[in-house]
């Protein structure tokens, strides 16, 4: 008998489903980020809410990405919802730490789906992976640079303001 | 001819000899599908609160409305079938997860 799901689909339907999921996250990642921009906006932080604004972009390319991926080999790609964005902040420095903490979350996520795709033999998405192994290593030293700074300067008087000016060197 | 994919309790997929389609039988009504709606079903399958039907207060008859292939077709579903579709479309799909083990 002709296998008619593998001619279809080129990667394992249960992989799909936890790539569906990612899709979410990475969404989910994208809100958290815009609605920290926002909150950098209003706090005259310039230079941190570009940084967060082009975060939340990077985000939403990361779901696009699996998104299409999805589709283009078989499967059906799911339009996620968005739910509960806080945008209660309450320091700069509180911000970057729940940045880093989600893409530690999100490192996991992706850890998983690589140990399922060798689980169950799909080396065509694993592959697709590694790319997003990479960034997740960038995405994190990203945020601990920032992090970094508020241990060297501390968060008193003009010291934000100079945090602000040094984030854009994060990325560099 | 056709080959039976998969049968649960009481739902029954099928695979023609010939075209990429597949055939499931709901309730003696047999259902043409495309693989995206093949997948679309389980998406739908898959999404059904079963927890929900143990709460009377989540769900509070028990059923559960699954619409088919863009609306064309529906059905009303009890607790019992539920369970069992949700095995079924498992099922399908983990015929040919064998299928890829087996070759690597
Ligand atoms: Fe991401
Ligand atoms: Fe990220």
């Amino acid at each position: 008998m002709k296998d008619l799901v593998r001619q279809r689909l080129s990667i394992n339907v249960d992989v799909m489903d936890l790539l569906n999921e990612q899709i979410a996250k990475e969404a989910h990642s994208s809100s958290i980020y815009l609605a920290m921009a926002s909150w950098c906006d209003h706090n005259a932080l310039e230079n941190s809410a570009e940084f967060f604004y082009n975060q939340s972009k990077e985000e939403r390319d990361h779901m696009m990405r699996i998104f299409k991926f999805i589709n283009d080999n078989g499967g059906m790609a799911i339009s996620p919802e968005v739910t509960d964005i806080t945008h209660d902040f309450n320091s700069l420095e509180g911000i970057f730490e729940s940045a880093l903490e989600q893409e530690i979350a999100i490192t996991k996520s992706i850890h998983n789906i690589v140990l399922k795709c060798r689980k169950v033999n799909d080396l065509a998405t694993e592959n697709f992976l590694q790319w997003f192994v990479k960034e997740q290593m960038e995405e994190e030293q990203i945020m601990r640079k920032a992090l970094d700074l508020f241990d060297l300067m501390g968060t008193e008087g003009i010291a934000l303001k100079l945090i602000d000016e040094r984030i854009p060197k994060i990325k560099e | 001819m056709e080959t039976i994919l998969f049968k649960s309790r009481y739902y029954t997929a099928y695979q023609p000899e010939k075209g990429r389609c597949f055939f499931v039988d709901i309730r003696g009504k047999k259902i043409r599908m495309s693989f995206c709606q093949l997948l679309a079903f389980r998406q739908k399958v898959l999404a059904m609160d079963l927890d929900a039907h143990f709460d009377s207060e989540l769900n509070r008859h028990g059923i559960e409305i699954l619409t088919l292939c863009n609306r064309e077709h529906l059905f009303i579903l009890d607790t019992l079938e539920v369970i069992d579709l949700k095995m079924f479309v498992q099922g399908i799909f983990a015929m040919s997860e064998l299928h890829a083990l087996v070759t690597v």
